[in-house]
């Protein structure tokens, strides 16, 4: 099922839309979907861990890597992060995906 | 003046031109992500090196546990937190097995309100359980058999949110004013191909079969499967045109589609795609993303059309339009 536990913080339609217009085949459009995933992945992990005092550190990890898919990760976090924790991945993301958006209008078509 | 090593990059990116450029820019990005996750945190890349598990290899990872546990039958989604407690799937059947609370509604209502009592309130991933009583659901109330496990193959989900794509390229030089007319041509053409290239060599090659099954497209995340790449060309070719059966769960409308594009990406926040057709039937010309459920259909005789499912004109014994 290949699900992440944050995937359903992360919407970049508009950024899709753009990928489909500048590549011409699936194999350049799927090069693009992994390396954003990749990009996307290390970012919001990022984002959590900052939030998260060092000494959960670890037993997050553990937890996340058991089931990467599991949405209840976000009630782990929420009982050790102060700040409402989906709303800093989203505003952070989004943050991304304005300069995602503006990168890929920015290059011009061949 | 000698150009600074450490800046060769430059290099590549002062060629502005579509997708390499773009390519390159965001393979800096990815590296710069990398680099500065491993300097912050040196004791999880510690960690996850020890697991032999990487954040570039999560999704691949995630995969394999579920996976492993719908083969062992173990339960591993835990319910999100969040959610209403569903039904027992049993008595929500046995409640549609019941004439008299029926037989009153048409079956498009009956459909709409045993979903909305029995669907988790959020797209995701549905039990095994639940996907055989849906199963049953769409037998007895479309008369259309359908299977979310057919021949050992199973989607990445059966429950997301579908968004609306493009015609895609039939043959060499078709373009979007080939494709019908009206609010259809909208959403414009694909400047690619779909996942399996051209339907047809040339125009003269398009059977109607052909014509129709780009008209009725489905986009499924192929790429997302489990094993999509160990398993090839058998998978590439099972999933061709492979007939599925896409539920409106807000109003009950339904198609019978083909697979012919592979995608969304996980990130675009939607699980499948329709063609304009599809996506028109499904939710009016103004509907761009909703919830579905997408389940195989079982037609080994080919004797399903594809197109939209008036369920409403059929006379089932178990929801009849006639009152007893």
């Amino acid at each position: 099922m290949s699900r992440i536990f944050y995937d359903r913080l992360i919407v970049l339609e508009d950024f899709g839309r753009e990928v489909k217009k500048k590549t011409s085949s699936k194999e350049e459009e799927f090069e693009i979907w992994e390396l954003v995933d990749n990009i996307l992945s290390h970012k919001v992990m990022d984002i959590v861990l900052e939030k998260l005092p060092l000494k959960h550190h670890n037993e997050f990890i553990e937890k996340f890597l058991e089931a990467p898919f599991d949405e209840t990760l976000f009630d782990y976090l929420k009982e050790k992060i102060e700040d409402n924790i989906e709303e800093v991945i989203k505003q952070e993301i989004g943050t991304l995906a304005y300069e995602l958006l503006e990168d890929i209008k920015g290059s011009r078509d061949e | 003046m000698p150009k600074n090593p450490a800046k060769t990059y430059e290099d590549i990116l002062e060629d502005k031109t579509g997708y390499d450029y773009f390519r390159n820019k965001l393979k800096l990005k990815d590296i710069e992500a990398k680099n500065s996750f491993s300097k912050k945190y040196p004791h999880i890349e510690k960690f996850m090196k020890k697991k032999g598990i990487s954040l570039e290899k999560i999704r691949e990872h995630s995969a394999k546990i579920l996976g492993a546990g719908a083969l062992t039958g173990t339960l591993l989604l835990a319910p999100p937190s969040g959610l209403n407690t569903l039904p027992k799937p049993l008595e929500l059947f046995n409640n549609l097995k019941n004439p008299g609370k029926f037989l009153t509604e048409l079956p498009q209502k009956t459909l709409i309100d045993l979903l909305a009592q029995f669907l988790p309130e959020r797209t995701r991933p549905l039990s095994q359980n639940e996907e055989k009583v849906l199963e049953q659901m769409f037998e007895e109330v479309m008369g259309i058999k359908t299977r979310t496990n057919l021949e050992g193959e199973h989607l990445n989900t059966t429950y997301g949110l579908i968004g609306a794509e493009q015609h895609l390229k039939r043959y060499p030089g078709d373009g979007v004013e080939n494709h019908g007319e009206g609010s259809v041509l909208k959403e414009g053409i694909a400047p690619g191909l779909g996942a399996w290239g051209y339907f047809a060599a040339s125009k003269e090659k398009l059977t109607p079969s052909l014509e129709e099954t780009e008209k009725w497209y489905a986009v499924v995340q192929t790429l997302y499967l489990e094993d999509w790449n160990s398993r090839q060309p058998y998978l590439r070719n099972w999933y061709k045109y492979r007939k599925v059966l896409i539920v409106n769960t807000n109003n009950g409308n339904a198609v019978v589609a083909s697979v012919a594009d592979s995608g969304p990406a996980m990130w675009t926040g939607k699980n499948f795609g329709g063609s304009p057709e599809v996506m028109e039937y499904l939710g009016g010309s103004r509907y761009k993303k909703g919830p579905v459920l997408v389940f195989f259909v079982d037609d080994p005789e080919n004797k399903v059309s594809l197109g939209p499912v008036d369920y409403n004109k059929i006379n089932l014994p178990l929801v009849s339009l006639e009152k007893g």
